[in-house]
C-alpha cells in the first residue's frame, strides 16, 4: 500500500519535471522559460522529496535522512523565486524582447526608479 | 518602525542558527552543542543585521508558527498544484496558444506592509508556476503595487487579477505578517 503512493507520487514528480524541461524547450522567449521551469523546483522537487519522506519513515531508516531531505526541499524552495525573480527582471531591463506582443505592459508605463 | 537593539537582533538569529544547527545534527553531545554555539554566535554576528529589521522575535510565537505551517501544507500547496496543472496544459498543448504574456501591476492589500510579509507574498508568487513578480513598488501614499509577469493573461481588469493571482494567499500570509 505504501509502496503505491511511493511509485504514484514519484510518477507525478518525473512528470511535472518533465513538463518543466519540455517547457523550457517549447516556450518562445525567456519569460516562458522561466515560468516553465518554476514546474521543476515546486511541483518535481515536492512529490519526489514526500516520496523519500514517506520511504524513509515506513522503511524505519533514522530520523537524520528524511530530515535531511525536508531541508533539501526548504532550500530549493526557498532559493528558486530569488534567482527566478532576479533573472526576470535583468531580462527585461537588459532589453529582452518578447516573442509576442504583450497582451498589457504596466511596467513600462510606469517604471519605478 | 523602531529598530530593535543589536543584542535583540543577533539573539534572535542567533537561536535561528542553533535550532537549524540541532535539526542537522540531532544529537545533544556536548561537542556537538558547544560547536554549534560558536559558530551559530559568529554566523549571527555576520548576519542579523540582514535579517532583523523590526521586531526582533515577531515569528517565536506559537500561534504564528502553526498558522504558517498550516499555510504552506494546505493554502499554499492548492495553489501550487493548480497552476501546475495549468502549466502543463499550456506546454502541451500543441501550437502555444494559450501563451499570451503580459505584465500587469496589481494592487497588494493594506493589511501586508512588512518587509517579510512583502517578500513572503511575491516569494510566493513567484513559486506558483505561471506568474513571476518581477518588482513591488510603493506610491505616495504608501499603496505597494507588485508587478506580476503572467503567462496567460485571463483579466486585464487590475483589482480581479490581483484577486485571481494571490487573492487567498495574501490574506493567509497577511495572518502571519501583517
Amino acid at each position: 500500500m505504501v509502496r503505491i503512493v511511493i511509485d504514484i507520487l514519484l510518477a507525478v514528480g518525473v512528470f511535472f519535471t518533465f513538463i518543466g524541461v519540455l517547457g523550457v524547450h517549447r516556450m518562445p522567449d525567456v519569460f516562458g522559460r522561466l515560468q516553465a521551469s518554476t514546474c521543476i523546483a515546486t511541483m518535481g522537487t515536492l512529490s519526489v522529496v514526500l516520496a523519500g519522506v514517506i520511504y524513509g519513515v515506513s522503511s524505519g531508516s533514522e530520523p537524520m535522512t528524511y530530515i535531511k531531505l525536508a531541508i533539501i526541499l526548504l532550500l530549493v524552495m526557498g532559493t528558486n523565486p530569488v534567482s527566478n525573480h532576479a533573472l526576470c527582471k535583468a531580462a527585461y531591463k537588459m532589453g529582452v524582447k518578447p516573442a509576442k506582443d504583450l497582451v498589457i505592459d504596466d511596467y513600462k508605463e510606469d517604471d519605478p526608479e | 518602525m523602531q529598530k530593535p537593539s543589536k543584542f535583540a537582533a543577533w539573539l534572535s538569529t542567533f537561536l535561528f542558527c542553533l535550532l537549524f544547527w540541532l535539526l542537522l545534527t540531532l544529537s545533544l553531545a556536548p561537542r556537538e552543542i558547544f560547536w554549534g554555539v560558536v559558530i551559530s554566535a559568529i554566523v549571527a554576528a555576520l548576519a542579523s543585521r540582514f535579517l532583523i529589521h523590526h521586531k526582533a522575535f515577531y515569528l517565536y510565537n506559537p500561534v504564528r508558527l502553526v498558522l504558517l505551517v498550516v499555510y504552506c501544507c494546505t493554502v499554499f500547496l492548492w495553489e501550487v498544484i493548480k497552476a501546475n496543472v495549468n502549466m502543463a496544459k499550456i506546454v502541451l498543448s500543441p501550437s502555444l496558444r494559450n501563451y499570451q504574456a503580459g505584465i500587469i501591476r496589481v494592487p497588494g492589500s493594506p493589511e501586508v506592509k512588512s518587509e517579510y510579509g512583502l517578500a513572503m507574498v511575491s516569494n510566493c508568487i513567484t513559486l506558483t508556476p505561471g506568474t513571476i513578480t518581477m518588482d513591488v513598488a510603493e506610491d505616495e501614499q504608501g499603496n505597494n503595487y507588485y508587478y506580476v509577469h503572467w503567462i496567460d493573461v485571463a483579466e486585464t481588469d487590475r483589482d480581479k487579477a490581483g484577486e485571481a493571482i494571490k487573492g487567498r494567499m495574501e490574506r493567509w500570509i497577511g495572518r502571519i505578517w501583517k
